[in-house]
């Protein structure tokens, strides 16, 4: 998406059947040619570069590529649960946003107060994240981590624009 | 272990995460190699699983869209992998991992509301047999999700 063209407060666009119906093509293949989306959904192919374009400048959809973890670097993904002490957990919440290495950030209510989602080459990667970074940030009080051993499935296919 | 991009290959992949209905002519000519290299670097990396091009949706332009955490235990330990396989084969989850330590899997969806959550749990989750209990959270502001970097599955 190029941000220069795009207006700085896009508008809220509604969806209708034909725009989920791309969406979903682009899901499975996010390069499928406009021609052949139009085939598929028996519309014309104007009708598909448009709609495409329209989601696109609204922020509402975008197509990317996604890297695998191991093939960026990482040999290691955890789901950390923060708990806060005596400062907003939105201002840890962004604080802990700003760290590369933390791709997934979220205020929740319940046990924990945050939850995250990181990434680390190795174990000495790791330890200097956990303890050095994600410990040293204010308010934070403690860190509950949970190593994955195996992710059966990963499709971020919802996700917040702004912060990426 | 699948091998490391390469930087012919993260150059390539800079420029699709950015836009990935780019002309492979496009990427070319930005980075001075010929359209058939473009392509068939694209198609190696696809093939291989350490790229997936992809249409993602902005949570924000959905109405009470919030991302629920769901916590898994197991009756026994050997039950996980299996039990894992039959989330992993429901729509509605985005992420399904076989955890250490917190619980003994980690299911990731996205609900309307705590109502939702709690009906999606009962009805999907806690009905697979072997599902012993579950924990689940919700999320109320989602600050991140940096969606360049994923589990390549399938």
């Amino acid at each position: 998406m190029n941000d220069l063209s795009a207006p700085a407060q896009p508008a809220h666009i509604e969806l209708d059947a034909i725009d989920l119906a791309i969406i979903e093509l682009l899901r499975k293949d996010g390069r499928m040619p406009y021609r052949a989306i139009a085939r598929e959904l028996d519309i014309a192919e104007n009708t598909v570069r448009a709609r495409v374009r329209r989601m696109e400048e609204s922020d509402t959809m975008r197509v990317v590529a996604v890297t695998d973890i191991e093939a960026a670097g990482y040999g290691m993904l955890l789901a950390i649960g923060v708990q806060v002490e005596g400062r907003a957990p939105e201002a840890v919440a962004r604080e802990m946003a700003a760290i590369r290495e933390v791709f997934s950030v979220n205020v929740v209510v319940g046990a924990q107060d945050i939850e995250i989602l990181v990434v680390a080459q190795d174990q000495a990667a790791l330890n200097e994240l956990i303890t050095d970074k994600l410990g040293a940030i204010p308010g934070v009080r403690r860190l509950t981590p949970a190593l994955a051993l195996e992710i059966l499935k990963n499709q971020p296919d919802w996700v917040p624009f702004h912060a990426a | 272990m699948r091998r490391k991009l390469d930087q012919a290959d993260a150059a390539i992949v800079e420029r699709l995460s950015r836009d990935a209905r780019v002309s492979n002519r496009e990427i070319a000519e930005q980075l001075g190699v010929t359209e058939g290299t473009v392509r068939a670097r694209v198609k190696r990396m696809e093939e291989e699983r350490l790229i997936r091009i992809t249409a993602v949706t902005n949570i924000d332009r959905f109405k009470d869209a919030a991302l629920a955490y769901i916590w898994i235990e197991v009756e026994r330990s050997g039950q996980t992998r299996v039990i894992a396989a039959k989330l992993a084969e429901i729509a509605e989850l985005g992420f399904v991992g076989v955890m250490l330590g917190r619980a003994d899997i980690l299911a990731i969806t996205m609900v309307r509301n705590a109502e939702h959550l709690a009906e999606f749990v009962h009805q999907r989750i806690s009905v697979i047999e072997g599902v012993r209990g579950t924990r689940s959270t919700l999320g109320v502001n989602f600050v991140k999700h940096d969606y360049r970097v994923a589990r390549i599955v399938n």
